[in-house]
């Protein structure tokens, strides 16, 4: 069951099985969530993925989604702290991974996007991302582009002078939804039986991770799959520890301007200060004050550096900080807001490297570092014509999507 | 009241007097001596689980569990086995006794068979007497 | 008069840009006849600061005092004062009065405190006399009488002569669910005092009474009780507007009886679970009150806060703001004649939800 290729429905879909699939996770993962408005099929796949790819969707002609979202990179741009967008423009945020992102109950660091269709259109038109002024340039090109025609047409069986930003977005959230990943050497030994799977230090490491370390609560494992997130906003003293003084200067100044009409998006990316508010910045809840969502940490270990300024360089420094009970430096001060789940947790030494190598288990095959051959390119990677490019039959390609490894594994290959 | 509850039943015990031929040699029988005995036994254990219910050393920061459950209350001993979110799993009610003496009460765990541990199960348990079983409720 | 509840129309009403800078988001905002006369206040209470040894003290105690004081501060327009509801220690040491002490001391503003059976009972009131003033007193604000009692006392007998030490009697006294313990009252001498400082009020004077104890027979086991709480409301009932605010329980609660609305206020330490969640008690639970929601003990914060006191006309609101949980708003409503939670009256709560 577990091992349903995503590919397989896809292929099914090609002929003629119900458009709308759901697909079954791989293991330790539940299936993907996929809304009812947004069925998945293999045409919109394709066509997200080659959207996805496209750099002509910028200022600049140079960035595209997979710049900071790279396929080779488990869909990060690590070693980025934080990202750089048109003339390596920098913002506030480091770029989370797409791999499992289709599992998030909401997109971005501060959750200000409620699911994957919306978040795709915000950073075509973020000063520091794609740059664009709105998101015309874009229909321009899908709309004129008779390659784009053609794979419109075919997932959603409109013609050019038709196509919106509605359907842009709807591909490209259904790619995402392919990219998941599960089998880690940490799925295969809790969920898949295989005592051989994780090392003595994983698995010491994991009890430190249900014990001491206290990490379950916000990182979820459940019974039979593990998101590693509980979707929720906590305050872990990232970030706003630096401006705790200025908070009560700071906050009021942002919420007035944003009663006044500014764009959340674009302040939050390019104001430090404002950035460190987190899903205060959305919600308005005293309670959010510096809270950023969970990620989850399945390959955590290929995507450094963490955290969502890309403040903390390593697994080592994530898990000293914890211990230091949400301060990085030994002997800061402890912010006000500070989540109440965080706390000095006093672990000794190894089972600091232990929790470290446990997390270095999380790392799905596909996503292992040394990754695919860096002479395999990244999918659509500095093209200036459109390549439709359909994510299952790409064997080679360096993409995290299960969909290709299980296609190439099964020798369908075109 | 639950002292005064504990102390009647002791004496109970005490004032029973001790009829012959009241042994039996049968493996399925017992008396009604031996139920009292033994009720009172249990309930000793009841009384030691309260001692350790309000005892500052069971951690190492002085908070007592009776501090967040007086009378046990909202421990819930009824649910148990349930998963557990705080422990990532289906758990036993023994299992978040020792995740709560590890967290808010800053301690050691116990032994999962230890007889502190039997104690702090009897006790929450006997003051949750009398509602109905519901295994898995969160 | 309507009364609404949001911060939006807080925004659309209230007409200039400065009023647009409020970080408000738990002030709530009453349209009502002469909005001159409205003011709130903030109310923070039951710190329960524990000493362990030397400068160690509970950190998850501190935490939760040290963010209702960090929030109260954020709040704008300011509140035109804050109160301490009491319990400021756990055993009433100079340690933890002074630790308490401290924090509280980086408010903004007025600060008035209540006395809490914690602070009480090693020394009978010295020290917190010395750091906070009297133990029992009223003064008047924009129209309003407010009153602080010391409702925590108790039988002379068992106060003076039962137990060998101040810290064996504050022991005792500091187990919540203790037989030992002894009921809370306000007392002959103090319902005296109060009487005759209520002769001075008029009949229509909107009157608070700030207590520690509910003023009222909820739950002996817990002391979730006022021994002369009946004594106290006859002597409250002659006014128009009575609203009592009560510590203690560590959790949201309301009532109405007569003329007189009750309103706990959370701590900041920790959650109690509502008495009716205790299998073998026989409990007075007033049926008004739509109970929080169990907590998640990992996160510390949880079912614990700090509240803003909206004054609206001589009736109060009460805006919960509760770190880890959605906010509550429990307000007097007149069409009903007594404090209602608008949001969640019309919900039908899953079962799951709450303690039990």
């Amino acid at each position: 069951m577990r091992n349903r290729v995503a590919c397989f429905w896809v292929a099914l879909a090609g002929i003629g099985f119900p458009a709308a699939i759901a697909l079954a996770g791989p293991l330790g993962l539940p299936p993907v969530p996929v809304p009812a408005g947004n069925p998945m099929t293999s045409e919109k796949i394709t066509l997200g993925s080659t959207l996805f790819n496209d750099k002509r969707f910028s200022a600049t002609g140079e960035v595209s989604c997979a710049t900071c979202h790279d396929p080779a990179k488990a869909f990060t741009d690590s070693p980025l702290k934080t990202s750089e967008g048109i003339n390596k423009l920098t913002g506030t945020r480091n770029a989370p991974t797409v791999v499992n992102a289709a599992f998030n109950a909401t997109q971005f660091w501060d959750g200000r996007s409620a699911d994957l269709e919306d978040q795709s259109q915000h950073p075509f038109v973020n000063p520091v991302e794609m740059g664009l002024k709105d998101h015309e340039p874009i229909l321009k090109i899908v709309r004129g582009d008779p390659t784009y025609a053609e794979m419109f047409r075919k997932a959603f069986g409109i013609e050019p002078a038709a196509i919106t930003m509605d359907h842009v977005k709807k591909a490209i959230a259904t790619f995402e939804r392919t990219i998941v990943s599960g089998d880690s050497p940490f799925d295969k030994w809790y969920f898949g039986g295989d005592k051989a799977a994780m090392s003595e230090a994983a698995v010491r490491g994991f009890k430190v991770f249900l014990g001491d370390g206290r990490c379950v609560s916000c990182h979820v494992i459940e019974q039979d799959q593990a998101l590693f997130t509980d979707n929720r906003f906590h305050n872990i003293g990232v970030g706003i520890n630096r401006i705790q003084d200025r908070v009560p200067e700071i906050a009021p100044k942002f919420l007035e301007a944003k009663a006044q009409g500014m764009d959340v998006d674009v302040k939050v990316l390019t104001d430090p200060a404002s950035s460190e508010l987190g899903r205060f910045a959305v919600t308005e809840g005293l309670d959010e004050l510096g809270a950023f969502k969970t990620p989850t940490l399945r390959n955590v270990a290929v995507t450094a550096p963490f955290m969502h300024d890309g403040s903390l360089a390593t697994l080592r420094d994530v898990v000293l900080h914890y211990n230091n009970g949400g301060v990085t430096n030994k002997g800061d001060r402890v912010n006000d807001f500070l989540s109440g789940g965080i706390r000095p947790l006093n672990l000794e030494d190894q089972q600091i490297s232990d929790l470290v190598a446990f997390m270095e288990a999380l790392t799905s095959p596909q996503h292992a570092r040394p990754a695919q051959a860096a002479s395999t390119r990244a999918m659509g990677a500095g093209t200036s014509a459109v390549q439709a490019a359909p994510a299952c039959s790409t064997p080679s390609s360096a993409s995290g999507t299960i969909a290709a490894q299980q296609l190439a594994a099964a020798g369908d290959t075109p | 009241m639950k002292r005064t509850i504990i102390r009647s039943a002791l004496a109970a015990v005490v004032a029973l007097p001790l009829a012959i031929g009241a042994t039996t040699s049968r493996a399925d029988e017992f008396t009604k001596q031996d139920a009292e005995r033994w009720q009172a036994q249990f309930m000793q254990v009841v009384q030691k689980g309260r001692e350790l219910w309000t005892d500052p050393k069971l951690g190492k920061n002085g908070v007592v569990c009776a501090q967040c459950h007086p009378n046990a209350a909202n421990s819930h001993p009824e649910t148990y086995p349930k998963f557990q979110k705080q422990i990532g799993k289906v758990v036993t009610l023994p299992e978040m006794i020792n995740w709560c003496i590890r967290n808010p009460l800053e301690g050691v765990p116990l032994e999962v068979d230890s007889p502190e541990m039997t104690a702090l199960v009897a006790y929450a348990t006997y003051e949750r007497r009398g509602v109905k079983l519901e295994p898995g409720k969160h | 008069m309507s009364n609404n509840y949001s911060r939006r129309s807080f925004l659309r009403t209230a007409g200039s840009v400065a009023a647009v800078s409020a970080l408000p988001v738990t002030m709530i905002e009453l349209a009502f006849a002469k909005p001159a006369e409205n003011f709130t206040f903030a109310y923070i209470s039951d710190a329960h600061i524990q000493h362990i040894r030397g400068t160690k003290f509970v950190n998850n105690w501190d935490r939760g005092l040290i963010r209702a004081v960090a929030e109260t501060n954020l709040m704008m327009p300011r509140p035109d004062f804050v109160m301490f509801g009491g319990d400021l220690a756990q055993l009433g040491t100079r340690a933890e009065l002074d630790h308490g002490a401290e924090m509280l001391a980086r408010l903004n503003g007025k600060l008035y405190c209540v006395m809490g059976e914690h602070d009480y009972y090693d020394d009978l009131g010295e020290y917190w006399s010395k750091l906070f003033g009297p133990q029992h007193y009223s003064f008047d604000h924009k129209g309003v009488h407010f009153v602080v009692l010391n409702s925590i006392l108790t039988f002379d007998d068992w106060t003076h002569n039962r137990w060998p030490t101040p810290q064996q009697r504050m022991l005792e006294m500091a187990g919540l669910d203790n037989p030992n313990g002894s009921p809370f009252m306000v007392g002959d001498k103090q319902r005296e005092w109060l009487r005759k400082d209520l002769e001075k009020v008029e009949k229509d004077t909107p009157v608070v009474v700030f207590s520690h104890s509910p003023l009222q027979k909820i739950y002996k086991g817990w002391n979730f009780w006022t021994d002369d709480a009946e004594q106290v409301q006859a002597l409250l009932a002659p006014f128009d507007k009575v609203n009592v605010i009560y510590g203690h329980v560590h959790q949201i609660q309301y009532n109405q009886i007569g003329n007189i609305s009750f309103n706990s206020v959370m701590a900041t330490a920790w959650p109690w679970p509502y008495p009716q969640s205790y299998a073998q008690a026989e409990q007075f639970m007033p049926k008004l009150t739509i109970p929080m929601n169990r907590a998640d003990p990992f996160f510390e914060r949880d079912a614990t806060g700090w509240q803003m006191v909206d004054v609206n006309t001589g009736r109060v609101g009460l805006a919960y703001n509760l770190y880890n949980n959605k906010s509550r708003t429990v307000a007097f409503d007149p069409k009903v004649g007594h404090p209602v939670d608008k949001e969640l009256q019309s919900v039908a709560l899953e079962p799951n939800r709450t303690h039990y």
